[in-house]
């Protein structure tokens, strides 16, 4: 079987099986949390106004926020109980964010939900409202409102539906888990998007290092109509949507540009398992399953309600083996370090590594000996070295006559290079972008 | 509990500039045995004074400029090494010493360090020297002790005697490989460049586009003008050149296109030399003169960015 | 503004010191790198470009109301020239070795920018004895330079100071310094180390200035 790919690209943490040794065979488990802290701002747009107030006793699948705007999605109480608050939370964003905290009553008690029946015969004007009544946004990581996603500008058509299941980040095996394990849930997702949207070809992409989940992944696709299967080789960044659809149908997506401007649509397989969810049985995207790995006791694949507080969930492992050096969410190559552990999941976080003292120091940076790494790491083929030189010297128009805009963040310069400089792209991006406007 | 906050990537790879000056260092270990074999304890000599003042005089620099002392990079080993394996060995012990001096404080500390050079400080230093005492740098004499069934007859008292440029007929085309020829300390013995080469390259530390360029251009070449194309690429200092010293990464372009530029323009100015000038070796200023030409190849070339394409309809 | 530079002892040092003509203005180089392959050399160089300096400054100065603007370089050309010339005589007949061992460089004193710039900048709008001070001091502040370059070219290209041998037989001289490329980077990292040297001293009397 041919494995497609992209050029460039790099092997993270190759030695160490990119660090998913510990959580790829493990099953999922669901886990109950004691209390919740929804955020509102979890997707990408504006926050959703809350319509609870404390003290309000509030059931699973239960609107809390609704959406704002026509890109907006509602927010869902997670867990059964009392509101004990709408709270101002400091998370991970620039500013706080407003939280709706519930108290676990451990009934589980879910609100009235109906479905609009099997993906295949329900009507296919209703899909795109009902994923958006459901809350779903992108669950690979940006969470970006999946009906926005799915509603194309007038004139802009789209062949093609691919459904991210590369998972190349470190770490992470929720989506290989989900493929596994609920196979024919991802591929009905697929296919109800497929019929919303009108696209005749759906493609769902695995990289080759999770063999047994392309194998289970076929045999659900096997008997669906116009969905095929599509190895990949394993090399980061596969799952970043540039590289997916270049190794997937050969085409790119234009500088500036969006993938449906290749004709192409990506989702995440969660997302996609989500839209199944709802549209089967009108239920909401509630929870989401979470990688926990490092230095915890039980590494797991957590089936976790949004809004659980990382304490807990770092101790539905068995907590930590040694003392915490550094916590990230999502892998290692992008992932976000969190201040403690009083933050909580939300529907984007696919994993949470801890990581001990030793490893969360890195070392400084050297001077550059234009080792040409970098160059040929790139997967945009852009060269770090010159944007670096560019972006220290204050240079930034240089820098955007250099693509700087092009860079997709991934971090592969800063993984290969030898003198450990820490590339300064994310500050030169925003700043960029905030002059323009 | 006290969390580091810091963005990604929060693993990186091994690999440090420590480690690829280390890779360059093993694979000059062969170079360096038979370069000591064959000349004696004398070239040995002349190879610890070089690494030695290199790396004192990297220090003195770094610690009079109140600068962090870097020596445990082992830039300056390296620097150090590549000079003292570029000398005859029947030079005075002073020479190399003082050119290890020029090469780190007047090549790199002196124009900004690590990365800031703008040529390769060991050929630099070595130019400059060949310039400066043009006597004691260009007697070679013959090997003390040869290697294998050859009909050169190794002298312990430093005979002096031409090299295969100026006589190649003196010398067979195995002890032009093995190294039974007078030459600079580390560029005789052929056959130990070539398993540096392969070390390199199996390692990841070079790639293969400036000496497969720089070695291919000097054979074609002297073919096309009449030299026999092997004894061209296996007398002189071009397998030294291109595998240890045109593959220096602050001196030579940054992309593949651009390597292979570098590796022919060396090429071909070294035949030019060899042929139409009076040095009888021209790798030493072929290889400085495309460092000067560097900046400009990367200006004039581009790597097509991902997503440069008309939009699709 | 200090005063120092209106009285024709500030003049003097000025030339010497804060506008020394090589380090400084980095004027006449050419002269510069061709006459230090030994000392004697460039104290010979420097004298002559002194004679020709201060007579042309004090001639130009005295004639200043009178040369007409329009065809002020042909005639400040003019006086340098014939001044250029009378050393040039005066080098052949009492030093022949000197006129030798500088050859071409002496006529191409004419062209020497320190002469023509002074002669532009200071002695067309100064009094003569100021345009005197600056001549004199322009001049020393060249012969104070060459000799500089000239001391340590030639003990690194020859092993002496002013012909005479200071590092014996068994030194083995630096060719590269007494030639053109050494020239220049011996030339380069003087001016390195004087520039540096003058930085600290400005900035040091800088704060002085600000504690005042």
């Amino acid at each position: 079987m041919a494995r497609l790919s992209f050029k460039g690209g790099i092997h993270p943490l190759k030695e160490i099986h990119e660090g998913k040794h510990a959580t790829k065979d493990k099953g999922i488990r669901a886990y109950m949390p004691e209390e919740v802290c929804i955020p509102l701002d979890q997707h990408l747009g504006a926050p959703s106004t809350p319509v609870v107030k404390k003290g309000d006793m509030v059931l699973v699948g239960q609107v809390i926020a609704e959406a704002v705007g026509p890109k907006g999605i509602p927010v869902h109480a997670s867990v059964s109980g009392e509101v004990t608050g709408v709270v101002q939370k400091q998370l991970l964003h620039d500013k706080p964010s407003t939280c709706v905290c519930i108290k676990n009553d451990g009934a589980d008690t879910w609100v009235e939900h109906a479905g609009l029946g099997s993906v295949e015969t329900a009507p296919a004007d209703q899909i795109i409202p009902a994923v958006r009544s459901a809350g779903i946004c992108g669950m690979g990581g940006a969470c970006f409102p999946t009906h926005a996603k799915m509603t194309l500008p007038e004139g802009q058509t789209v062949d093609t539906i691919i459904l991210n299941g590369s998972e190349c980040e470190t770490f992470i095996t929720a989506d290989h888990r989900l493929m596994l394990e609920q196979p024919e849930q991802v591929v009905d997702g697929l296919r109800a998007a497929m019929r919303a949207m009108k696209v005749a070809k759906g493609i769902i992409a695995i990289e080759e290092n999770k063999r047994n989940a392309y194998e289970a992944i076929t045999k659900a696709a096997s008997a669906r109509e116009g969905v095929s299967v599509a190895l990949l080789k394993t090399k980061y960044p596969q799952g970043g949507e540039k590289q997916l659809i270049h190794a997937v149908t050969g085409r790119e997506v234009p500088s500036g540009g969006l993938p449906m401007h290749a004709r192409v649509v990506v989702l995440n397989v969660a997302t996609a398992a989500a839209i199944a969810d709802a549209v089967t049985q009108g239920k909401p995207l509630i929870e989401r399953i979470t990688t926990v790995t490092g230095c915890v006791k039980e590494p797991s694949n957590l089936l976790l309600r949004v809004g659980t507080p990382v304490s807990e969930v770092i101790a539905a492992c068995g907590g930590t083996t040694e003392e915490p050096g550094k916590m990230f969410f999502g892998g290692s190559m992008t992932g976000v370090a969190l201040p403690d552990d009083t933050v909580n999941v939300t529907k984007a976080n696919n994993c949470l590594v801890v990581v001990n003292k030793k490893d969360a120091v890195l070392k400084d940076a050297t001077p550059c000996i234009r080792c040409g790494r970098c160059v040929a790491a790139c997967p945009i083929m852009l060269n770090p070295m010159r944007l670096n030189e560019l972006c220290e010297a204050g240079n930034l128009e240089e820098a955007k006559k250099n693509n700087m805009m092009d860079c997709i963040l991934c971090g592969s310069c800063g993984y290969v290079c030898p003198a450990k400089i820490k590339f300064p792209f994310k500050e030169a991006k925003d700043k960029i972008a905030a002059r323009r406007i | 509990m006290n969390l580091r906050l810091s963005a990604g990537p929060h693993f990186v790879a091994r690999e440090s500039t420590q480690t690829l000056m280390l890779d360059v260092i093993i694979a000059l270990i062969p170079t360096t045995a038979a370069g000591v074999y064959l000349f004696g304890i004398r070239a040995a000599w002349v190879l610890a004074i070089s690494v030695i003042s290199a790396v004192l005089a990297e220090f003195i620099w770094q610690k009079l400029a109140k600068k962090p002392v870097r020596v445990s990079d082992l830039s300056a080993v390296v620097t150090g090494l590549i000079l003292g394996l570029n000398m005859p060995p029947e030079v005075p012990l002073w020479l190399p010493a003082i050119g290890s001096f020029l090469a780190i404080m007047l090549v790199k500390q002196l124009f900004g360090g690590l990365g800031q050079n703008f040529m390769n400080p060991a050929l630099l230093a070595r130019g400059v020297m060949l310039v400066s005492w043009p006597a004691l740098m260009s007697v070679y004499t013959l090997p003390v002790r040869v290697l294998g069934n050859t009909s050169v007859e190794a002298s312990a008292d430093a005979v002096s005697a031409a090299t295969a440029l100026i006589r190649p007929s003196a010398y067979s085309t195995y002890d032009l490989l093995i190294g039974n020829i007078p030459g600079a300390i580390g560029e005789v013995c052929k056959l130990a460049i070539i398993i540096g080469f392969l070390y390199l390259l199996f390692v990841g530390t070079i790639s293969w586009h400036i000496p497969v360029c720089f070695v291919g251009t000097v054979a074609l070449l002297s073919w096309i003008l009449g030299s026999d194309p092997l004894i061209a690429i296996l007398s002189g200092g071009v397998l030294f050149g291109a595998v240890f010293m045109a593959t220096d990464y602050v001196t030579n372009p940054m992309l593949n296109i651009g390597h292979i530029i570098f590796g022919i323009g060396c090429g071909v100015i070294v035949v030019v030399i060899r042929k139409f000038g009076s040095y009888p070796e021209g790798v030493t200023f072929a290889i400085l003169i495309m460092n000067i030409l560097t900046p400009l190849i990367d200006r004039w070339t581009h790597r097509r960015v991902y997503g440069m394409v008309k939009k699709h309809a | 503004m200090r005063n120092e530079k209106t009285t024709m002892r500030g003049v003097f040092i000025n030339g010497v010191l804060n506008e020394n003509p090589v380090f400084r203005l980095v004027l006449g180089v050419c002269p510069t790198l061709a006459s230090t392959t030994n000392a004697i050399n460039g104290l010979g160089m420097g004298a002559a470009a002194t004679f020709v300096l201060l007579g042309s400054n004090i001639v130009i100065s005295m004639l200043r109301n009178f040369i007409p603007d329009k065809v002020r370089i042909p005639a400040f050309i003019v006086v340098i020239s014939t001044f250029v010339t009378i050393v040039q005589m005066l080098i052949q007949a009492f030093v022949p070795s000197l006129y030798e061992a500088l050859g071409l460089f002496i006529p191409l004193i004419v062209v020497n920018c320190i002469i023509l710039a002074r002669a532009e900048a200071f002695a067309s709008k100064n009094s003569v004895l100021h345009s005197a001070a600056d001549g004199l001091g322009m001049g020393a502040g060249f012969t104070l330079a060459l000799i500089i370059i000239g001391v340590v070219r030639e003990i690194l290209g020859n092993g002496s100071v002013f012909g005479i041998d200071v590092l014996g037989a068994s030194f083995q001289p630096m060719l590269l310094a007494i030639m053109a490329p050494g020239g220049f980077i011996i030339f380069g990292l003087i001016l390195g180390i004087v520039n540096s040297i003058v930085n600290k001293i400005g900035k040091r009397s800088a704060g002085k200035g600000a504690e005042a």
